[in-house]
């Protein structure tokens, strides 16, 4: 008994471009997950994402014709992701001008649930996402965009480079500025706490 | 002997070079305290990434992809109405270019008579060429408008 053999996506696209709508519904599930993965790794927002990826697929069926696929097709999907990524950042940033940041709210939201059993740890894992969610506050589109696809997805700079149409010294460089942030981030909370005394090791004894 | 890294300067590392600093891979190769400091962070770092991607139930991608599907539908039915919308006003445009021009120049009204209306009037339905064809849906210009400012991005950060 044979496998079925899955169509290629050139043979999904140029069936797309046949009239073919069950063969672009394939792509769409090829490549729903890792778009809506890097949508979110930049926007960090479910709801954001999800219509994100919706419009990076409408988009690319429009232009399919377009496509000439000197790239890969998963290339060039991310590609549009991460432009209406950047699009949404600077509408939020814009937004963020004119609200007032609830920080505490923030913090709240992103302790950690996750079951390891050395509260130290954890506390220094809660302490670095803090740490990294207020340098990304601080963060230009550009630059948030670059560190978000550096630690969420795990992008070499090189990937990234290649998706933002930069050179590579140019993502290191904005890297290296949000990796700046965090540190100043960590330092001032350390700061704080020799402050405060040890009340949160205290505590989680 | 070389001080210790303390695990924001190992961050860095983490980020930025993964395994290409030498100077910090070699002290981490040598020192056990840092290595274990590292190893530490790159847990937590994990740890981290981890918790930013819960999956999804399959539930969420279907809908995604019905949502998906839908909005192209949509998008195609209102495609023939935009094409005879933009065919009529070309045949009221041309029609009125004709009338003016008949006396003068009948070759002209020929050429004018078998280009873009009838093009426009037997478009494809089921075809994503043909909503790059017409240039008359304000949504397409604006998505075509976002790819192109988007591709000049591309080309000049290439390049700077």
């Amino acid at each position: 008994m044979t496998a079925a053999v899955m169509p290629t996506d050139r043979e999904l696209i140029d069936g797309t471009l046949a009239g073919d709508g069950h063969a672009f519904a394939l792509l769409v599930e090829r490549f729903q997950r890792k778009i809506f993965r890097v949508a979110r790794a930049i926007v960090r927002d479910d709801v954001e994402a999800d219509s994100i990826t919706q419009d990076t697929f409408v988009q690319a069926y429009t232009h399919l014709a377009k496509f000439e696929g000197r790239a890969e097709l998963e290339t060039w999907l991310t590609r549009i992701a991460i432009n209406k990524s950047r699009d949404t950042l600077r509408r939020q940033r814009f937004v963020s001008l004119i609200t007032l940041r609830a920080d505490n709210e923030t913090e709240t939201m992103l302790e950690p649930v996750d079951d390891r059993p050395d509260p130290e740890r954890q506390l220094h894992s809660s302490q670095l996402r803090v740490a990294i969610l207020k340098a990304e506050r601080q963060l230009s589109s550009q630059q948030k965009t670059i560190f978000r696809l550096r630690h969420y997805e795990n992008l070499s700079l090189e990937d990234i480079a290649d998706h933002l149409g930069l050179r590579s010294g140019t993502v290191r460089a904005h890297l290296f500025r949000a990796i700046h942030k965090i540190r100043k981030e960590l330092a001032e909370w350390r700061t704080g706490r020799n402050v405060q005394g040890n009340d949160h090791e205290t505590a989680l004894q | 002997m070389k001080p210790h890294y303390s695990e924001a300067d190992l961050l860095e590392t983490y980020y930025m070079r993964p395994g290409e600093s030498m100077p910090v891979m070699m002290h981490l190769a040598g020192c056990s305290e840092c290595a274990a400091r590292y190893e530490r962070l790159e847990v937590k770092m994990h740890s981290l990434r981890a918790c930013a991607h819960e999956e999804k139930p399959e539930t969420f991608w279907a809908r995604q992809r019905i949502a998906v599907m839908r909005k192209i539908d949509g998008r195609r039915k209102r495609w023939p109405l935009a094409g005879l919308a933009a065919a009529a006003v070309l045949v009221l445009v041309l029609g009125g270019v004709i009338t003016r021009d008949g006396n003068e120049s009948p070759s002209s009204v020929q050429v004018v008579d078998t280009t873009t209306a009838p093009a426009a009037l037997s478009l494809d339905e089921s075809t994503p060429r043909r909503l790059d064809d017409s240039p008359w849906a304000s949504d397409e210009l604006e998505d075509y408008s976002a790819m192109v400012a988007w591709e000049s991005w591309v080309e000049n950060g290439d390049q700077s």
